[in-house]
């Protein structure tokens, strides 16, 4: 819309306005974050005396306090385990599903993708009490298991609908010479096509990456011991309004959040590349 | 080539693995399901079957499930009127020249990735009647804050709101970042014409952006809707269907009657109503929103 940029002086003002709005919503975006990384940092005295003060020193034992008495530490490693098992093998599986739906000749292809697609449609609800009821008879529950083979489900509608519209866009040439060279299919899946497809695993890494790790309801009903509970469902229980020790409150929350914006500041430009290629063939 | 790419044995290779996961802990569950919603049932003792009485009590005694319906409902609609209008009015301003407009943007959807519990906490102490923000900042001009997650007074009261605006502030960022992808993908030749036909600034949205970008309404729209109907984390973490069940959603309703109060029969019948609300939203705005075609 360079065009427009010609008549500058008549929109001098109006331009004024637009980046005094766009300023006020990056403070209240931004604020309510920074006043937490602050809180985290006070005594439960300068919580009380004032919202806008700084500590007078900072409080690292907040952070020491929520990360061993808080158990927060325990939870941040089972989220790990819980997030790292599910990106490995919901990634292995979802690029062989979409590859045998965007590349593969069977009749049903059609049909398997609007099945995955459904699970994105209708509430995980739906499912969660005889998967509940289930788990608990093979003796599941409260294991990283149960959390983990969920997760993975969770992952299909998104990941592969991406992952199927990138493989479509890969040129037929390529998995042909190598069988013509003597490879099998298989063989020409991951020697080929993986490792040109980097760019759309990683997308879809971080979609999962991401429901992963915040995902509260079902880690919420499938756990109930601190040594298997992950960082969402740790810190509700480690954190609520009624409780009083406020400093490792906070601490608690930046420890959960910090992971995610980290990876959000690092690779910001290459999740909402990624989101918007999803977005527009969707 | 082709021989190998009909190979039955190799598509089942491929897809396999996924189709079982998906029908072990979606598809079948969700049958099994359907057939518990027929029944009562702790979980310990043997289910009793007893008809459509499930819902025949959901309907005409379960007062909650009225109250949790309404706020449901009332979830959906604020959702969509002020994430839509919101994330399409910073879609339309930063996909012009603005400066810093990745700055922005990646602002607006930082709060997209953190953890809904975690955003959920942390606003429940910003609406702290003591120690939080905002009562800080109204007891400094001189007014006494109410207690924002309290208060339940009302048709539609205090702590729905508030949580609607949290819910609001968290998921802008991703309607935004739906339409910058939709509004990047018109062609600017468009424009150009437009321009040197004398149209102004607002007539190019209203008959140019708008227009072109529908389909990407009936998604979104589509996606907030179902959003606001799973809506759990938020309301567990800052009220927790609380106080006295005035702010429990459907979602939350199903979590405390199935998993607290072990009524699985019950909490299946609940879900069948989520899942049934889901379904219905989802038909209606296909129907709503009409998708021209156009040629580019």
């Amino acid at each position: 819309m360079a065009s427009y940029e010609k008549n500058k002086s008549k929109f001098k003002v109006s331009k004024l306005i637009i980046y005094i709005v766009l300023t006020i919503f990056a403070v209240i975006y931004l604020y309510p974050l920074i006043w937490l990384i602050i809180a985290a940092f006070k005594t439960n005295n300068e919580i009380f005396l004032s919202a806008f003060g700084f500590p007078a020193e900072l409080q690292w034992i907040n952070f020491e306090k929520a990360w061993v008495a808080g158990h927060i530490g325990q939870y941040f490693l089972n989220s790990v385990i819980v997030v790292g098992t599910t990106l490995l093998v919901s990634l292995l599986v979802n690029c062989m599903a979409a590859y045998a739906i965007a590349r593969m000749k069977w009749k049903l292809s059609g049909a398997t993708m609007a099945m995955f697609l459904s699970g994105m449609m209708v509430p995980i609800h739906a499912s969660l009490i005889p998967l509940f009821v289930w788990f608990s008879n093979l003796g599941l529950i409260d294991n990283y298991l149960s959390l983990i083979i969920p997760y993975i489900v969770f992952s299909f509608g998104q990941s592969i609908y991406i992952m199927r519209g990138f493989f479509g866009s890969l040129p037929r040439e390529m998995e042909e010479a190598a069988v013509i060279d003597g490879c099998s299919l298989w063989g020409a899946f991951w020697k080929i096509i993986i490792p040109i497809s980097t760019g759309g695993i990683f997308t879809i890494g971080l979609f999962t990456f991401n429901g992963t790790w915040n995902e509260l309801l079902v880690a919420k009903i499938f756990t109930n011991s601190d040594s298997v509970r992950t960082l969402p469902v740790g810190l509700t229980t480690f954190v609520g309004p009624n409780m009083t020790n406020y400093g490792p409150m906070f601490a608690a929350i930046v420890i959960a959040v910090i992971p995610t914006i980290i990876v959000y500041c690092c690779l910001s430009n290459k999740i909402v590349g990624g989101l918007t290629a999803g977005a527009v063939k969707g | 080539m082709e021989r190998l790419l009909r190979d039955k044995k190799m598509i089942l290779l491929f897809v396999g693995p996924a189709v079982l996961l998906f029908v072990c802990i979606i598809l079948g569950p969700m049958i099994y399901g359907v057939a518990l919603a027929l029944f009562q049932w702790d979980g310990m003792s043997d289910p009793k079957f007893i008809g459509f009485d499930n819902f025949t009590f959901m309907f005409t005694q379960d007062v909650t499930f009225w109250v949790s319906f309404k706020n449901s409902i009332f979830f959906v609609i604020f959702s969509l009127i002020s994430q839509q209008f919101l994330g399409l009015l910073t879609a339309i301003i930063l996909t012009n020249n603005i400066k810093f407009k990745n700055l922005f943007k990646n602002i607006y959807y930082l709060p997209v990735v953190l953890s809904s519990a975690a955003v959920g906490l942390l606003w429940s102490f910003i609406f702290h009647p003591k120690i939080g923000v905002l009562n800080q900042l109204l007891l400094a001009i001189g007014v006494e804050g109410p207690k924002w997650l309290s208060e339940i007074s009302g048709f539609l009261p205090l702590p729905l709101w508030c949580i609607g605006i949290v819910a609001a502030w968290q998921y802008m960022g991703s309607t935004m970042m739906l339409y910058m992808a939709a509004i990047q993908g018109i062609p600017e030749s468009l424009y150009e014409a437009a321009y040197i036909d004398g149209a102004s600034r607002i007539k190019c949205i209203r008959y140019i952006t708008l227009p072109l970008i529908t389909p990407m309404v009936k998604i979104s729209t589509v996606l907030s809707c179902i959003g606001s109907l799973k809506f759990f984390d938020l309301i567990y973490t800052m009220t927790n269907g609380g106080p006295a069940h005035a702010t429990e959603v459907l979602a939350s309703h199903l979590y405390t009657r199935s998993f607290t109060q072990w009524e699985y029969g019950y909490g299946s019948a609940l879900a069948i109503i989520l899942v049934v609300l889901c379904l219905l939203f989802t038909f209606v705005l296909n129907k709503l929103v009409k998708v021209e075609n156009y040629e580019m």
